[in-house]
């Protein structure tokens, strides 16, 4: 039996009142969530909401103008992607593939931190999670179908052992079925005690969420669990489309 | 005379390849046009000459000088201007125009420096007597040059295809965007990249007194315009396209030379213009420009 978890753990990550935009188009008014250990987050959002934009301000690829990011335990406001890839992000961003390099450079490219042993052993642990990529492993990544590439995207960012995996619209452009195939591997995933935050705007996603939160222009509506979220009445009509 | 242009052709080929290898490279990291790529070239051929006329160092020796050197001039080249170039909003035109400048430079301190005149080095330096291939008697200098060129094309797609550094790089060229999201220190892979870049462009300089015969000070901008036609014939940002290009380059020119010879030096020109016309892609075909 493992110990039971603090009530509230320290999160792995943690934005506050992060301001943020474009030139002089500000998209994000004070958006903050926080991720603790082994806890998967959804960030449910419509299209033009903000979602991509704070998730790029918490991997780094975006410049807050003002609030911070924590990636525990240290203040990563000012840190550049790749300093906070080493500290044990990853980011699935929606394309989230190398086309033009194979399969296994792809895994290669997103371990690129690990040391050359320790990366081959998690290669391996990846193709047998994913079988369909280790019958291919030569082939580009451009050649792969769409449901295929989001799943060489989730291995690629999972090959460098990440504690927090950020995922930018992990349904975009999939058909129904793929959608439930990736929601399955992720759900294996978080049955191991990965950490995840999915930003969203497919509902079929909160079925991997242990709390949601929901942005609506720019700032943070609600924040809960699914329960919570299917009790409100505005907020179910909203992303549920019911009455 | 057929077969003889085509072997010759193959032979200048390997060494055009390496003429414009370094121009793509940067191409295809950066996607910023380096206009000065010609000029380090000159410069690479005036220090082979230098360290051979007064230390009589072998042209070989100078190539792993030159090498060195210009890698140390490459990278703070490098961030002196090309982190800035990237973050302005047309990076691929105003690199253009910030080439061209030191392109401009490099020629008018060269030439205030050391004249205006045609240096040239021995050929009896890389071996005396034709070599006969297929029948075709061709100077030992021309197939030492080519050989050279394909060493160091080959160390090249080692690096590109069998380092992790060179995984990394090929990643940046297939998307910067994705590069970034994925942690990829995209300044430092573009940094190494414009070294080698420079690197190449100075020992393809070292070979040239041998393939060009001689070398000028304002010889840059006329091997700006081969090295141009080799990688767009080939493939821009596609550096192993760049073999395909350079040995188009070399045939063409050698078939030009042979059945119309006073047209040849019109050759890079022509060769662009064809392709731009027909295959705007570049043989290889990857897009990789937006329009």
């Amino acid at each position: 039996m493992p110990d039971p978890a603090p009530l509230d753990p320290s999160p792995i990550l943690r934005a506050s009142a992060i301001e943020a935009g474009y030139g002089r188009v500000q998209v994000l008014w004070g958006a903050g969530l926080e991720v603790r250990p082994n806890e998967s987050v959804v960030l449910l959002g419509a299209n033009g909401a903000g979602k991509t934009t704070l998730l790029k301000v918490i991997v780094g690829l975006l410049p807050a103008w003002k609030g911070s990011v924590r990636l525990d335990p240290d203040d990563v406001t000012a840190w550049r992607t790749d300093r906070r890839v080493r500290r044990g992000l990853a980011y699935m961003s929606e394309i989230g593939v190398f086309p033009g390099l194979s399969i296994d450079e792809n895994l290669r490219v997103g371990g690129q931190f690990i040391e050359k042993s320790a990366l081959k052993h998690r290669m391996a642990e990846l193709y047998a999670d994913f079988p369909d990529l280790a019958h291919r492993r030569g082939a580009l990544a451009g050649s792969l179908s769409g449901g295929q590439r989001k799943m060489l995207g989730i291995a690629k960012a999972l090959a460098s052992s990440p504690r927090l995996l950020v995922m930018d619209e992990p349904s975009a452009g999939l058909s129904p079925l793929f959608v439930g195939q990736v929601i399955e591997v992720l759900n294996r995933f978080r049955a191991s005690g990965l950490a995840m935050l999915i930003a969203e705007q497919n509902i079929a996603f909160l079925d991997l969420a242990d709390r949601v939160f929901t942005l609506d222009g720019g700032r943070i509506r609600f924040e809960g669990s699914v329960a919570e979220l299917e009790a409100d009445d505005s907020l179910r009509r909203t992303y549920f489309g019911l009455a | 005379m057929l077969i003889g242009a085509i072997i010759a052709g193959i032979v200048f080929g390997l060494y055009y390849t390496l003429v414009g290898l370094g121009l793509n490279l940067v191409f295809g990291v950066m996607r910023i046009v380096n206009l000065a790529h010609g000029d380090f070239l000159m410069l690479g051929g005036i220090a082979a000459w230098w360290l051979f006329t007064t230390l009589g160092l072998h042209p070989l020796a100078s190539a792993g000088l030159v090498i060195v050197a210009f890698v140390l001039v490459g990278l703070p080249l490098y961030y002196l201007v090309v982190p800035r170039l990237l973050r302005s909003r047309d990076s691929e035109m105003l690199s253009l125009i910030l080439f061209f400048g030191l392109s401009q430079m490099i020629e008018a301190v060269t030439t205030i420096g050391l004249g205006s005149t045609e240096r040239s080095l021995p050929p009896r330096l890389l071996g005396v007597g034709p070599i006969i291939l297929f029948g075709t008697r061709l100077p030992k200098a021309w197939i030492f040059s080519a050989a050279a060129s394909a060493i160091a094309v080959l160390l090249v797609y080692l690096y590109l295809y069998r380092t992790r550094l060179g995984t990394l790089t090929r990643a940046v060229m297939v998307s910067r965007d994705e590069a970034l999201a994925t942690g990829i220190d995209v300044n430092f892979v573009s940094a190494v990249a414009f070294g080698i870049s420079i690197a190449l462009a100075g020992v393809a300089g070292v070979f040239a007194p041998f393939i060009l015969g001689s070398i000028t000070p304002n010889m840059g901008v006329a091997i700006n315009i081969t090295a141009f036609a080799v990688i767009v014939v080939g493939t821009l940002g596609n550096p192993l396209g760049t073999l395909l290009g350079g040995i188009i380059y070399g045939v063409s020119l050698m078939l030009m030379q042979t059945y119309l010879s006073s047209w040849a030096n019109l050759l890079p020109n022509l060769l662009l213009i064809a392709v731009l016309l027909v295959r705007p892609e570049g043989i290889l075909g990857r897009r990789v420009r937006r329009a």
